[in-house]
């Protein structure tokens, strides 16, 4: 089972509370579809500018492995007010601890939208249904 | 592979200009319409940049007629003798679930068994070395991954992905003769007798019918892949577009 004490999209990011913000990374799900478990294969990352306002849903940034670019959509909307810029020169952090230091950006939410996020074990079930 | 057939439309395009190749296939990813295979050359000759490369960092810009950056990942390709395909479809599709490695050795092995066709005894790199890689040109046939496909000692075929929205847009090159940006690839005109995309286009058609299970139906693009294809063109080779990196 994965961490309970966050919440997970359907495009495979997690969103956990922090005080009034909610820290986002993606799931350990993600980076293996990505990368196929060779941390190495994961060569770029780009995120948010500070202070951009986030929709849910509308994408904040992306990540290429060595075969595929895929973007990073936003699980809630709200303000980004930190960015994890220590990804630029260890982006095998994102691999080797996506619960942990490989989070992403940190947003001040602007909205409800995490209440609707699914579950740890919704995300259980969601990812082991074709997709 | 055996694999319940569905319809797939094919489109082809040969000779289109470079901006409306790359603005169809985002269309393509964009709308989300029926699955689609693109087959199609470039007019004028042109290399693209992988959608993460540094322009700087690609020498060969400079020898080609026209450059654009795509939106899919990997190295720069100097599109000239090659047919070029292109898969858009949701990630629901067979093809392409469970990790990105696998969707590439299912529509490698495809590729492959095209080119068996036409007298190319290509396999996937695997843990081989090959002749083609060279350090510091950033262009796609001059680095290897062990899912490439490479014939005669050199890598024959470039591809990368771009995943957006529940969609994939998946590009392939498919080299016939090189360039002297390229130089020393592997390609088919040297194995035989598939010199120009007409030799390989039946083939690989059948191959993606028969391994990935398409039904293929030639088809045209929609009013409205049309309408946002023709809005997104000038990004391809817009400068700042061009040296975002």
């Amino acid at each position: 089972m994965r961490p309970n004490d966050r919440k997970y999209s359907t495009s495979h990011e997690w969103a956990k509370k922090d005080g009034d913000t909610i820290v986002v990374g993606i799931t350990d799900f993600a980076i293996e579809e990505l990368s196929s478990g060779n941390t190495s294969d994961l060569v770029y990352c780009d995120l948010p500018d500070l202070g951009r306002i986030l929709e849910v849903g509308e994408t904040f940034g992306e990540i290429e492995s060595v075969k595929a670019v895929a973007d990073l959509n936003a699980p809630i909307g709200g303000e980004v007010v930190e960015v994890n810029s220590s990804l630029e020169e260890h982006l095998e952090k994102m691999a080797e601890d996506p619960w942990g230091a490989g989070w992403l950006v940190r947003i001040k939410p602007s909205g409800s939208e995490y209440d609707e996020l699914m579950d740890a074990e919704a995300y259980e079930k969601h990812i082991a249904a074709p997709h | 592979m055996t694999r319940a057939q569905h319809p797939w439309r094919l489109i082809t395009t040969l000779g289109a200009p470079p901006n409306f190749n790359m603005a169809l296939d985002e269309a393509l990813l964009e709308i989300g319409g029926a699955p689609t295979l693109r087959l199609y050359t470039w007019q004028p000759d042109t290399l693209s940049l992988g959608y993460f490369q540094k322009y700087a960092e690609v020498p060969g810009v400079a020898q080609a007629s026209h450059v654009v950056r795509r939106i899919t990942g990997g190295g720069a390709i100097h599109h000239a003798g090659e047919l070029t395909f292109s898969l858009t479809t949701d990630l629901s599709d067979p093809i392409y679930q469970g990790a990105v490695p696998r969707s590439y050795e299912r529509v490698h092995f495809a590729v492959i068994q095209a080119l068996g066709q036409v007298g190319v005894r290509a396999k996937l790199r695997l843990d081989d070395s090959l002749a083609s890689d060279q350090a510091a040109t950033g262009m796609c046939f001059h680095h290897s991954t062990p899912l490439d496909i490479a014939w005669m000692g050199r890598k024959g075929m470039g591809s990368a992905q771009r995943r957006r929205g529940g969609r994939v847009l998946h590009h392939g090159s498919i080299k016939l003769a090189t360039t002297p940006i390229e130089g020393a690839i592997a390609t088919t005109s040297e194995c035989g007798p598939c010199t120009e995309p007409a030799d390989l286009i039946p083939h690989l058609c059948l191959a993606f019918e028969q391994e990935l299970g398409m039904r293929l139906e030639r088809g045209v693009p929609s009013p409205a892949e049309r309408e946002l294809a023709s809005r997104l063109e000038p990004r391809y080779s817009d400068p700042e577009f061009l040296r975002r990196r």
